[in-house]
């Protein structure tokens, strides 16, 4: 009996440690609560992972300010939309505003702008000399399958004297629901009538070529690794990771980068109040707004039900990213919100209401 | 008289023609079966090598103390090491009991029709791929209440809970009757019987079960990935909301193009790997004690 | 000269035999109710797959099995070109993996001895606890690479004529994706395989070999004769893990919702799909298209999961009978 008695002795041991560690564990979460109230000063989220560079910015310094502990992860902006319609967190983040639909299944929610910046265009072509320059409908074909090399006539024309090698182009995009697949489909279809037809806009559409990855994360990755790759992703990956990006022809003729001088200047023909959401389209600016207009730029939003326990925090934390929160923009590239859609967003802020 | 019969189609001594023949085929197959176990374990040193080679270098105490980084930081995994720390083992709180008690029914309660209807449902139970578990636990108890660390370890518990409960059964299907039926002559009720003569001498079996089922259930990433993976970047033991985990943190670095992501993530699977293969070592000697017990007794 | 009689334990008061039968009910009791916990959640999970599909299942009814579309923007969807991604990466991994694994289970019964097979077979099973995000990580940054810069292109050369061994090299696609479910299974089968091995009688052999045939053709015409039902259900347990392995296949297949004429390109399965969308599902009908794809893998496991036990159970009684 003696070893079986010790075995048995062994396994009640075991099953009494772990009592006592998930009791520790319970016990610890709760008095975590009680004290620092943290289900009070505490927001989940979750979404577009375009905005998470400037979101790890905050998280720190919204502690610090306000007290409130902000918890987010980069999951692709139609999980920011599908999570806050489940209300599973406290908030969505998606580079796309809400559909007519999903606007409807959110059960009024508030769609606030709390971010702007551009859609790089990186690639990976071994041996090129300088920045590759795209056009819109150029960049419809690449995606579309229609120009599959590098070396192709159409890119050649507007690279006079660049080596393009002779390589395939490995389309990369976007395998999540991705608020940037949004803003780069709704650029295409704006300049190019086969990709409205064939293909469309959506945070998840049928790319007819090319290889899916999750996550801005994901299709950096990629790219840094597949020679001949392109994607879309936001700058601030771009320059994290080392890819170089395109510079994009606008409407006015010039060739544009997305910096904070092509974003400020692709938002500067806004008009001077905004009332709709609909007017925050800034995908091909008019010529008016310059050479130095980059045409994938966008705004960002975070989404949030008008009637949540948690309302107060969320206008403080809302309160403080589209004001003081901006100034963390320029080095990731992202441009501080414009005086008017800052008006906007006070409004929308002041729908959010407890339960 | 001599008379020609054909040869038997099913005698194995005349299926080939000439022994050198045969004896070559022999020595090719052979050389084929030696070629595969080598192969087999060719890959396994490969991938173990590569973990080593390339995530080792990561392994500093930084990696161990530091949450998992934010954009553009550096950090570690130490939330997500505490983070599956209390996510198995509320899993193992869940499923082990009634894993056991699943077993007991089955060996000691039920009559054959129904023990065998039980064995069904643990093999269709255990064939659930894990996404789909992940989905279930999701639509049932993440949708309106948010993602917590319970959610994950109830989906853990689903996927341990099968493999516990046959390895459980079966041991106990081991177990001589004798034992049993002496313990019961002596007066002793079926339920002490149950407690305190059968289940101790399973006891080496089941343990072997279970912490292969923990081996197993350590890497698992679908059931995890829409019920715990909206964590913050700091240590927690809020077990009410998603905590980071092992696996997921591996999955999400495994497609980063930060080439100190990517070590990040090689030095994390080598600590899940490290945790796997101790627990499958662990596995084995409990089997072995518990063989060297039954034949012994 | 004294005899030793046992006499019966003294009757027990009618209080102390109530509560015996008491201490007996509870636990059976609660053994019950464990055996009914399991039940009902098997019944749970069935039931809530098929509640969320129901949606996709009202609008596109049985044809949703073989259609070939996967439009959230039109609404327009249809399993084929997951199904074909499921079931081509895992019949691929089959194929490779099912010699391999007799191979090594012959390996380790028949020609190693005792010292070396002990430590090789630890090995094979090593290689099942590496978990699939692991695999995965080396498939895409190790694997995949290695696959698009050597493997593809000599199986060009050599294949080339065949439309699946055509067009470019990917790091990502149904090849790689199909390689790496292959190292998932083959510990899985092997395993199994090397238990069956093991149960051979030895008197079928030794007289097959007494009888002057070589231990090959006495392996191939007796032992497999005799396991070939465990073979088979050991390869259906393997396929019915391929078709269930999400994460390392979402890892290194591409993620491109086509049926593609190559296995060099990428494309998209069961498992695979839900893992990539459905967290982010914006509309109903593609969440519940989701969940309908992973009914569908549900019964694709189960009936791989439930032929092999069928096989075992019919093959092992008909055995016992003789």
């Amino acid at each position: 009996m003696g070893e079986r008695g010790r075995n048995m002795k062994r396994a009640l041991a075991l099953a009494f440690a772990l009592i006592v560690v998930v009791a520790v564990a319970v016990f610890a979460g709760r008095t975590q609560s009680a004290s620092a109230k943290p289900e009070a000063d505490s927001l989940v989220g979750t979404g577009s992972t375009f905005v998470f560079p400037l979101v790890s910015k905050w998280i720190p310094a919204v502690d610090n300010a306000l007290g409130i502990k902000v918890t987010y992860t980069g999951t692709g902006s139609g999980t920011g939309i599908a999570q806050v319609t489940a209300r599973s967190v406290d908030f969505g983040a998606s580079d796309a505003p809400l559909s007519p639909d999903q606007a409807s299944a959110c059960k009024s929610c508030v769609v606030i702008p709390w971010g702007l910046a551009g859609m790089s265009i990186p690639y990976n072509v071994p041996g090129l000399n300088g920045r590759l320059r795209l056009s819109g409908p150029v960049l419809a074909n690449i995606f579309l399958g229609n120009i599959t090399n590098w070396n192709s006539a159409a890119i050649k024309a507007l690279n006079p004297g660049r080596n393009l090698p002779d390589k395939k182009i490995t389309v990369v995009y976007r395998a999540d629901s991705s608020g940037s697949t949004y803003a780069v489909t709704g650029y295409l279809s704006e300049v190019s009538p086969q990709w409205k037809s064939k293909v469309g806009q959506g945070t998840s559409v049928n790319f007819p070529v090319g290889t899916g990855a999750r996550g801005s994360s994901g299709v950096a990755g990629v790219v840094k690794s597949t020679e001949g790759a392109i994607t879309y992703v936001d700058a601030a990956y771009s320059i994290t990771n080392h890819l170089q990006f395109a510079t994009i022809k606008n409407r006015a003729g010039g060739y544009a980068t997305p910096g904070v001088r092509g974003v400020t200047a692709a938002v500067s023909t806004l008009p001077k109040k905004i009332t709709n959401i609909a007017q925050l389209k800034i995908v091909d600016p008019p010529t008016r707004a310059g050479k130095m207009a980059y045409p994938i730029s966008t705004f960002t939003y975070v989404i949030v039900p008008t009637s949540s326990s948690k309302a107060g925090d969320l206008r403080k934390f809302i309160y403080w990213a589209v004001t003081q929160g901006q100034k963390f923009g320029p080095p990731l590239f992202f441009v501080p919100l414009p005086t008017s859609v800052k008006g906007f967003t006070y409004r929308e802020i002041k729908k959010i209401q407890g339960t | 008289m001599s008379s020609v019969v054909a040869p038997d189609p099913h005698d194995l001594t005349v299926r080939s023609n000439g022994l050198r023949r045969r004896r070559i085929v022999e020595k090719l197959f052979g050389l084929l079966a030696v070629l595969s176990a080598v192969l087999a374990c060719g890959i396994l040193a490969l991938v173990l090598g590569t973990l080593v080679f390339k995530g080792a270098s990561q392994l500093n105490l930084d990696f161990f103390t530091k949450s998992r980084p934010l954009f553009g930081q550096t950090g570690g995994i130490a939330d997500a090491l505490v983070g599956s720390a209390i996510i198995i083992g509320m899993a193992m709180l869940m499923a082990i009991p009634v894993a056991i008690l699943v077993a007991i029914y089955m060996s000691e309660y039920a009559g054959p029709k129904v023990s065998r209807s039980l064995r069904i449902i643990l093999d269709v139970l255990n064939g659930v791929p894990a996404i789909v578990v992940g989905i279930f636990v999701f639509g049932l108890l993440v949708v309106g209440h948010g993602q917590s660390a319970v959610f994950g370890a109830f989906a853990l518990a689903i996927l341990m809970l099968p493999m516990v409960a046959r390895a459980t059964q079966e041991i106990l299907e081991v177990v001589p009757q004798s034992l049993r039926h002496a313990s019961l002559a002596l007066g002793v009720t079926k339920w002490r019987t149950t407690w305190n003569v059968i289940l101790p001498a399973a006891i080496g079996g089941i343990l072997t079960g279970v912490v292969i089922a923990v081996a197993r259930v350590a890497g698992e990433t679908a059931p995890l990935l829409f019920t715990t993976s909206i964590a913050a970047n700091a240590i927690s033991v809020n077990i009410h909301q998603a905590l980071p985990t092992l696996p997921v943190t591996i999955f999400s670095f495994s497609e980063s193009a930060d080439p100190g992501e990517q070590a990040d993530a090689w030095a994390a699977a080598l600590v899940l790997i490290g945790f796997v293969l101790v627990m499958n070592i662990l596995a084995k000697l409990f089997a072995g004690r518990k063989r060297r017990k039954l034949e012994g007794s | 000269m004294t005899t030793t009689t046992f006499e019966p334990a003294a009757p027990e008061t009618d209080l102390r035999r109530r509560g015996i039968r008491l201490g007996d009910l509870f636990f059976r009791g609660i053994a019950v109710a464990a055996a009914l916990a399991a039940t009902v959640l098997l019944g749970l999970i069935a039931w809530k797959v098929f509640d969320l599909a129901r949606p996709a299942f009202q609008d596109f009814g049985l044809s949703f099995v073989w259609t070939e579309a996967w439009n959230p923007v039109t609404n327009d969807f249809g399993a084929l070109i997951f199904i074909y991604g499921t079931v081509v990466t895992s019949l691929i991994a089959l194929v490779l993996a099912t010699p391999l694994s007799i191979a090594i289970a012959l390996f380790l019964t028949e020609m190693a001895p005792r010292r070396v097979a002990g430590p090789i077979a630890t090995m094979v099973e090593l290689l099942a606890a590496i978990p699939s995000v692991v695999l995965g990580l080396w498939g895409i940054l190790v694997f995949g690479p290695w696959v698009r810069d050597h493997l593809e292109p000599w199986l060009q050369s050599v294949l080339g004529f065949l439309p699946m061994f055509s067009g470019d090299p990917n790091q990502a696609g149904i090849l790689p994706a199909a390689l790496v479910l292959t190292i998932m299974i083959i510990p899985i089968t092997s395993a199994i395989c090397r238990e069956l091995f093991l149960r051979v009688p030895r008197d079928l052999i030794d007289g097959s070999l007494a009888l002057g045939s070589t231990r090959w053709e006495a392996i191939r015409g007796v032992m497999f004769a005799y396991a070939a039902p465990g073979i088979a259900a050991a390869v259906l347990l393997g396929l019915g893990r391929a078709f269930g392995e999400a994460i390392a296949v979402n890892q290194t297949i591409g993620n491109h919702s086509v049926i593609p004429s190559s296995w060099f390109a990428p494309g998209d399965s069961l498992g695979s799909k839900i893992a990539s969308s459905y967290a982010g599902a914006t509309s109903h009908l593609e969440a519940s298209s989701l969940l309908y794809l992973a009914a569908i893998l549900m019964v694709i496991s189960l009936i791989a999961n439930v032929s092999a036990q069928f096989i075992v159970v019919r093959f092992e009684r008909a055995r016992r009978g003789l």
